[in-house]
């Protein structure tokens, strides 16, 4: 269907915090200047906003007893995609993945000015996109949320309850010269040799499991290789993609086990998969919320991995990720995203986070 | 308040649902979603879809 927002007055402003977050570069670890940027936005509409220990952008708007985490992530990955405006479409890197999800939430917020009974906390996380989570982590140390919406994008109309788990796995393998000539197979040969091993590992693991949120899926993301005259030396990372029910222990005998005797395996980056409870008042006010948008609201999981899958178990509240934009143009260098859908957003979040406050009352 | 199973055309009757709650029907089993809470409407409660990416 079409999109037919209803216009806001706000809506220039909420157009230009998303185009002044998007200009403003932020891959992982260089994410200051964002966050300064998305700090004075909060303070412009409303929000009492500051930087936390952990670097992350924080706004908040009313007092509790109830708490409302809008967790959002402010870094993007690597790579420069030219910011630029094409009718209703605006590119640039984050456009989609994660600052159009991050604005929308920043405007709903300044839009409601103030719940009752509700603390509306809006956080633009630093490191969601390297592993580590920073933001997110000092998050879980900061807030005891009663509903949490991750910032990702689903699309104005469609809500994420979960995501995949996700696992990191260094090999290197360190080993004598020999003579391509001869009968030994060398380093990279072994390493290719295991990187099949692990694809066959995978491929046996999936036999019988429907969908892709069932099944390990392993790619392969980087081989560095060299040599000084007397030793070689591989280099190689795997990413797997992790179904439910499958631990850190168990990924790591099975993975070790596949590796010759001269090499090193290591695991990093450890996240389960995690699928919130879709019969909560939290994804019933974004069913009914979208719904009155004009729009047949979908559910779905995601092939990738979130902050929900640092802070859903720990919180155990009610939880979904919403966002404007295609996540299939994540992290690719033709990343943009409808400034409609995003308006559409922010209206959808404004008509949740007004039922959520009332339903959990 | 009640209505009838748009699967199976049994009745179905609830108290204290919120609109957008999602609910079973008694009979079949389904799940749907309430549309509507007076008077009761319900539809099949959208199928999780699968998507690449975060």
């Amino acid at each position: 269907m079409s999109i037919q927002p209803t216009p806001h007055a706000g809506d220039e402003q909420a157009i230009a915090l998303l185009t002044d977050l998007v200009s403003t570069a932020s891959p992982s670890r260089q994410e200051q200047a964002a966050v300064h940027c998305c700090v004075e936005w909060m303070r412009a509409l409303g929000l009492s906003a500051s930087v936390d220990a952990s670097g992350s952008a924080v706004g908040v708007l009313g007092e509790g007893p109830r708490q409302i985490v809008l967790l959002g992530h402010i870094d993007t990955a690597p790579g420069n995609v030219p910011v630029r405006r094409d009718g209703d479409t605006l590119y640039g890197r984050g456009a989609v993945d994660a600052k159009g999800p991050l604005a929308a939430f920043v405007v709903a917020a300044g839009r409601l000015r103030v719940l009752p009974e509700t603390q509306l906390v809006v956080i633009g996380a630093v490191e969601e996109e390297c592993a580590t989570s920073t933001g997110a982590r000092h998050a879980l140390t900061q807030y005891r949320p009663d509903a949490c919406i991750i910032g990702e994008p689903s699309g104005w109309d469609r809500v994420t309850l979960g995501y995949k788990g996700r696992l990191l796995l260094d090999y290197t393998l360190q080993r004598p010269m020999t003579h391509s000539a001869g009968q030994e197979r060398g380093a990279c040969e072994q390493a290719v040799d295991y990187w099949l091993q692990v694809a066959r590992w995978a491929e046996q693991f999936n036999v019988g499991r429907q969908g892709t949120f069932a099944t390990v899926d392993p790619s392969l993301r980087d081989v560095r290789s060299s040599s000084d005259g007397l030793t070689e030396r591989v280099e190689m990372t795997i990413g797997l993609r992790l179904p439910p029910g499958l631990d850190s222990s168990t990924l790591e005998a099975a993975l070790s086990s596949l590796a010759s005797g001269q090499a090193s395996v290591s695991l990093r980056g450890y996240e389960p998969s995690f699928r919130a409870d879709k019969r909560s008042p939290l994804v019933s006010a974004f069913l009914a919320s979208i719904r009155a948008a004009g729009a047949k609201p979908g559910l779905v999981t995601k092939t990738g991995t979130s902050d929900m899958n640092v802070v859903g178990p720990i919180w155990g509240c009610p939880i979904v990720a919403y966002g404007p934009g295609d996540s299939s143009l994540d992290h690719t260098p033709n990343e943009h995203i409808s400034l409609t859908e995003y308006l559409a957003s922010i209206e959808v979040l404004r008509a949740v986070l007004t039922r959520l406050a009332n339903t959990l009352a | 308040m009640n209505c009838k199973c748009p699967e199976c055309d049994a009745d179905i009757e609830v108290t204290d649902v919120l609109a957008g709650e999602i609910i079973d029907c008694p009979e079949c089993g389904v799940e749907l979603e309430v549309i509507q809470v007076e008077p009761l409407v319900v539809e099949l409660a959208p199928e999780e879809e699968e998507d690449w990416g975060e």
